[in-house]
């Protein structure tokens, strides 16, 4: 069981402002916290627990964020057992990418999930899938065609702006019929 | 003691999802163009994370004492659970191409009924797999329409000779697996295999006929013969030479007859399991115990 003392809540509200400088070593510009894959942060008599979710299975980066959290959650718990792990519940969605990250990812040249242009938009017949007129990053054309769904990590997309003729890459969109909100810190 | 039928169900799945991951895999740097090399090589890169996942719930519910590692990589051949279509080479593309789209829709209806099992690790595990494999749809119906409905015959050619290989084998994709009347009436699997095929096939001889490909259906025969097990504890029968059967009935295609000629649940696979075996796991044999 976990009791909350002044002290416990002090830890909590550290431990999610040093997660909020552990950042995804595949984006370099988005912290964990704005990805929205800490689901939970729990500070007991002897340890601080982190449950953390993964945004796909597959990726190779999820070792290196569980490392770094540890690494950085040791600093702020006071002596306290860390234990940081994966679960799947709920299934992590890229609506959980909050506003700050998806401006992040904007300036990093990668179009945020599910940022579409509005009105018909052409579909050429060889495209890959219907995911058209993504928003380009660097001219904010909707003129785009998505050249693959699969880039080079596993939550990238490759699309092409036929306005100002640059090659861009997208977060790869995860939705579910279940919305998922991403906790936020203790205030 | 009796074994839990939950650990043939976990290895049918996982050893599909291992198995055709390895096959994806084998495109990395040889795919038409670099678009299809990263697809396949993302496709095999989630289709082998899916697999740790499984196999890290048998380790989890107690089902096996084996790890990950030791499960994907440590058991001998006989004891794989993979249907025999996952382990065919990638030949032609378009056998690649026709096999993903059956593999991966038949997949979607499986998957889509274990997010629903009565046992939630399975059904968290299977949740967060559906949403991935939304886009290994997506490609597979992306070529089916780019090759069936296209304008080059040749390729349409192509295609459709890929999915008379395929198809009888993609049927064995729902054999049963052993001790399924169990998971069935436990809701650990919420539908017989049986019926699940029933529901994909025709869904996909719907998708056929839309296209004039469903000859398909009524044209497919074995590829390749099947082999006894290393073991040969199935020996070899003369209805081995034989493929599941589909017929047109009630205007939808179905399945008829059982599944001779499989047997990917028992252990029983192909001459082209073992030099796939031999190269998957040749790192894990040669040095016990690594890590990496």
């Amino acid at each position: 069981m976990v009791i909350r003392t002044d002290e416990t809540d002090r830890i909590e509200r550290d431990v999610w402002a040093t997660l909020a400088g552990v950042h995804d070593p595949e984006i370099p510009p988005l912290s964990i916290t704005d990805l929205g894959i800490v689901e939970r942060v729990a500070v007991t008599d002897d340890a601080v627990e982190v449950d953390l979710l993964p945004t796909f299975a597959g990726c190779p980066a999820l070792d290196v964020i569980r490392q770094d959290v540890e690494a950085a959650v040791r600093a702020s718990a006071d002596g306290r057992d860390v234990r940081v792990r994966f679960v799947f519940t709920p299934p992590w969605t890229s609506d959980r990418i909050s506003e700050a990250g998806r401006r992040a990812l904007t300036a990093y040249g990668m179009t945020p999930p599910g940022q579409r242009g509005k009105g018909p938009v052409v579909v050429p017949l060889a495209s890959l899938s219907r995911s058209e007129g993504v928003i380009c990053p660097f001219c904010r054309s909707r003129d785009t065609v998505l050249e693959s769904a699969f880039g080079p990590t596993l939550c990238r997309t490759i699309h092409f702006c036929r306005a100002c003729r640059n090659p861009f890459e997208g977060f790869k969109p995860k939705t579910s019929r279940v919305p998922s909100r991403a906790p936020l810190p203790p205030a | 003691m009796k074994e839990d039928p939950r650990i043939a169900l976990l290895l049918a799945l996982a050893d599909d999802e291992l198995i055709i991951g390895h096959r994806h895999s084998e495109w990395t740097g040889w795919a038409p163009h670099i678009e299809e090399d990263l697809a396949f090589s993302s496709i095999a890169q989630d289709e082998m994370a899916h697999a740790r996942l499984l196999y890290g719930l048998a380790r989890e519910a107690g089902l096996t004492d084996r790890d990950v590692d030791a499960l994907a990589l440590g058991r001998p051949p006989a004891e794989y659970r993979n249907a025999v279509l996952c382990e065919r080479p990638n030949g032609d593309w378009g056998f690649t191409v026709a096999r993903q789209y059956l593999y991966d829709t038949a997949d979607a209806v499986r998957v889509a009924e274990l997010a629903e099992s009565s046992w939630p690790e399975l059904a968290e595990i299977m949740k967060v797999i559906q949403l991935e494999e939304k886009y290994h749809a997506d490609h597979a119906v992306a070529w089916f329409q780019r090759l069936a409905g296209g304008t080059s015959l040749t390729a349409r050619e192509r295609f459709a000779e890929g999915l008379t290989a395929a198809i009888g084998e993609a049927i064995a994709l729902f054999e049963p697996v052993p001790g399924e009347e169990a998971l069935v009436s436990e809701g650990v699997l919420p539908r017989s295999n049986e019926d699940m095929l029933g529901e994909w096939l025709g869904h996909v001889g719907q998708e056929l006929e839309a296209v004039s490909l469903d000859y398909v259906l009524a044209r497919h025969g074995p590829v390749g013969e099947m082999v006894p097990t290393g073991s040969g504890e199935i020996p070899l029968e003369a209805s081995d030479f034989q493929v599941p059967g589909v017929v047109r009935r009630e205007g939808r295609w179905a399945h008829e007859g059982g599944f001779a000629g499989a047997g990917g649940r028992k252990g029983r696979h192909s001459e082209d399991f073992l030099p796939l075996w031999e190269e998957m796991t040749a790192l894990y044999r040669a040095h016990p115990g690594a890590r990496w």
